[in-house]
């Protein structure tokens, strides 16, 4: 196995150095990358997921001038592979860096493998 | 004032090496012997717990949110019963304190009562009160002893413990450096007076709590002795030693086990205190890197002037409280499993203040770290064979009441009422939904009371209690949910209430892997609502929060901030509607199998519009689930989202020129990198 499965959505391809979908298998780009970088992304208010019970300005549901809902999406298969809650403007989360070259290290020196079902496993 | 810098705080919650004698003892344990000898401390701590519940008069005490805890005789936490594991990782702060201060003057003796409420010197808040009692064998000190709690009232500018309205240290009542107040064994009657004075709004919980404590340390303290006296100095001492290389050990195979990488998180709430203003009440950015994790939480916004604000030490408490439930779980409670993490915290930020500060809501101010948490951690060991422990952040609403006043049997109290804060839901798991009504995210092991132990205790009527539908966050694994509670005054004329919150505009917490978080939660007040009348009309079954909302028993919905300050609530005819948040959901809801949405209509954990908007479900004419025309329909919502969708870079662009109005970055520090921007004055 080369392809790690590091997030429910998404494999890193440790040989190629790649992201991909868990799911349809599209290349999302360099695993050195931010993986968001190949997704689609949508802005949302946030009471299009989150309905307002009630009238006023208190209602259940976080207020658009305080927050947005951002969701990114596979280009390949729409999944919905990240969401996140921000200030308009606030630097997107660059969430995950995974050390390629430490996985590699370990792998070849037989300390870890990548296992049946995409999981780095320890051997020693 | 020699209390300690972040610096030596930092470096008191690592464990003192082992000395010669130390690793001579651990050679000495004869096989199979320390296995019993680990049990057998876990066994006299569970003792001790059982003795503080049944001993303490505050809810929370009664219900737990407590830990009992056993040290080596240099102050390095060996293993507790918890409870809570805020409390877990800190004691020794303190204890190191009293042994590098104290041990010439006044001296440390046996018999000695030790005890300490300031954060400043290492605890979480000063409702958080620990007494510890030194353990002597044949004359010398061979270890310590802890029980700590968190008590609701500390004679502060409010009610509760808690005030929303302290700006500083100087409105937030008692505040105890580490000192001695009993000796041989006994409690001096001069220092209770001067908790019952500090407790003067509800001196039983203040004085009988302080008490507990005591004789919870000293339980603990004459059991741990008989263990000195049965197996000897050399055996115990060979133990404890073992049991903290066992769980450092322990804690490193743990972090080692994950890929290396970097994980950030970033974290908002609306409040400090009473004023509104969004914060970044946590940026995380968490490195793994072999066994050693680095928490740095450059970023985070800076500290307020309100109470909340949390010493640095308090956050690295309310990081354990994940810690211990989700990655250690299966390692003894233990200073030693914090030995691999290392922790930035920027200076004159929320999560590290000026000495000066109002830290009383300490707890509220760190719910960000502790969502952060939970968030970088799955992310770090997700790609592991500990994938299944993977869980999106837990709510972490901590959305609190307290009540004073007096009660229907004619006492003063003021307390924090335990059943809303131990009924929130809990965040989604990688293989399942998170279960509703939990728990309290900061006290894993609390309970909620019965509601009839609380209509005892308060002159209040709870008429409902239920699940509070939709409050879990959405996902493939949906966050478990929260409960709605009616509070009503009852064989009272009014009572004083407060409530604390900062989760009424935003939501604190980020879901995980493409889930939703939990909706707000706003204060509501049915105000013209007769509630005998109310009452005796509802069917069983009828009474919901959905139909109380819409106004299908009478009265008026108002809403704003949950969080208010102190403020009289009359008999009859107000109610107040208590929530508690659900958890954060896990996954695209658009994974999640049909029959759990079936399921969830079928026990009203959702309701019929959020089935079909949030995971694409088409209703049959019964409000059931139609399997095939929801395929056809999620097949619909993926192909809108490819077509609202924008490339992340093109995105990106229009996005930085952005900002949210000023009007609500007060709090917040400069924009967008959180730095101090007006230094506060506390005079
Ligand atoms: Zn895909």
């Amino acid at each position: 196995m080369t392809k790690l499965h590091v997030a429910e959505y998404l494999d890193i391809d440790v040989e190629a150095e790649r992201w991909h979908c868990h799911d349809c298998d599209r290349d999302l780009g360099p695993a050195r990358e931010n993986y968001k970088r190949g997704l689609l992304v949508a802005e949302r208010d946030p009471s299009e997921v989150h309905p307002k019970v009630i009238e006023g300005e208190y209602t259940f549901s976080p207020n658009g001038d305080w927050v947005r809902l951002l969701e990114f999406y596979c280009p390949g298969c729409g999944r919905q592979v990240e969401t996140e809650y921000l200030p308009a403007g606030h630097p997107l989360t660059r969430d995950t860096d995974i050390d390629i070259d430490s996985i590699k290290a370990r792998i070849a020196a037989g300390e870890a493998r990548i296992n049946e079902e995409g999981k780095l496993e320890v051997t020693l | 004032m020699t209390y300690p810098t972040l610096e030596q705080k930092m470096q008191a919650l690592k464990v003192v090496p082992a000395s010669d004698y130390e690793r001579q003892c651990v050679d000495a344990i004869p096989a199979g012997d320390y296995e019993i000898a680990v049990q057998r401390t876990a066994d006299i701590l569970d003792e001790g717990y059982e003795v503080f519940m049944r001993s303490s008069r505050s809810s929370m005490g009664v219900a737990g949110d407590s830990i009992v805890a056993m040290f080596t005789a240099a102050g390095d936490l060996v293993n507790a019963s918890a409870g809570t594991y805020l409390h877990a990782v800190i004691p020794p702060i303190v204890i190191k304190y009293i042994l590098a201060r104290h041990a010439e003057n006044p001296g440390i003796n046996d018999g000695d009562i030790w005890y300490t409420n300031d954060a400043l010197y290492g605890g979480i808040h000063n409702p958080d009160q620990v007494a510890m009692m030194p353990v002597f064998f044949d004359g010398e000190l061979v270890a310590w002893t802890a029980a700590l709690s968190h008590t609701t009232e500390t004679g502060a500018i409010e009610p509760g413990g808690m005030p929303l309205s302290a700006t500083s240290r100087f409105e937030e009542g008692m505040n105890l450096p580490p000192m001695r107040v009993g000796q041989n064994f006994s409690i001096n009657d001069d220092v209770l007076e001067m908790f019952a004075a500090f407790g003067i709004r509800a001196e039983a919980n203040v004085t009988v709590d302080m008490r507990a404590r005591a004789t919870t340390a000293d339980r603990v303290r004459v059991r741990l002795l008989e263990m000195f006296e049965r197996e000897g100095k050399e055996f115990v001492t060979g133990l404890f030693r073992r049991m903290l290389d066992d769980a450092e050990a322990g804690a490193r195979a743990r972090i080692s086990s994950w890929a290396d990488g970097t994980f950030r998180c970033v974290n908002f709430s609306d409040a400090a205190g009473l004023t509104q203003g969004l914060l970044r009440n946590c940026q995380m950015e968490l490195t793994k890197k072999g066994d050693h994790l680095t928490i740095d939480f450059t970023g985070t916004s800076p500290e307020t002037p309100s109470s909340y604000n949390a010493h640095p030490q308090a956050v690295v408490g309310h990081l354990a409280n994940y810690i211990y439930e989700y990655v250690f779980h299966d390692l003894p409670i233990s200073s030693a499993t914090f030995a691999p993490i290392d922790f930035i915290f920027p200076e004159n930020s929320m999560l590290s203040p000026d000495a000066r500060a109002a830290t009383s809501n300490a707890v509220m101010a760190a719910s960000g770290a502790m969502s952060a948490i939970a968030n970088c951690i799955s992310r770090a060991r997700f790609g592991s064979t500990d994938w299944r422990q993977v869980t999106a952040s837990q709510g972490n609403g901590g959305n609190a009441s307290v009540l004073a006043g007096v009660s229907q049997w004619g006492a003063f109290f003021a307390d924090m009422i335990a059943y809303p804060i131990n009924t929130e839901g809990q965040g989604a798991h990688a293989t399942s939904d998170g279960m509703d009504a939990y728990g309290f995210p900061w006290c894993a092991f609390g309970r909620a009371p019965d509601v009839e132990s609380m209509e005892n205790e308060f002159p209040m009527l709870i008429p409902m209690s239920s699940h509070w539908r939709d409050s879990g966050g959405a996902g493939k694994y949906r966050g478990g949910v929260g409960t709605a509670q009616l509070w009503v005054t009852h064989h009272a004329p009014y009572v004083f209430a407060m409530a604390i919150a900062d989760n009424s505009i935003v939501q604190t917490p980020q879901p995980l892997f493409g889930g939703y978080s939990q909706p707000t939660v706003p204060g509501v007040v049915l105000n013209g609502i007769n509630v005998t009348e109310a009452l005796a009309t509802a069917e069983s079954g009828t009474l919901t929060l959905e139909a109380l909302l819409a106004g299908e028993f009478g009265g008026t919905p108002t809403s704003s901030t949950y969080g208010s300050a102190i403020h009289p609530v009359n008999g009859g005819d107000s109610i107040i509607i208590g929530l508690s948040t659900g958890g954060t959901g896990y996954g695209d809801p658009l994974d999640r199998e049909i029959d759990s949405i079936d399921q969830d209509l079928v026990k009203q954990l959702v309701s019929p519009e959020s089935a079909v908007h949030l995971y694409g479900a088409v209703l049959d004419r019964n409000g059931r689930v139609d399997r095939d025309a929801t395929i056809g329909r999620r097949a619909e919502i993926v192909a809108e989202r490819l077509a609202r969708g924008v490339p992340y870079d093109e995105f990106e662009a229009a996005w930085s020129e952005r900002k949210p109005d000023d009007s609500i970055l007060g709090l917040f520090g400069h924009w967008p990198d959180g730095a101090v921007v007006t230094p506060l004055m506390r005079p």
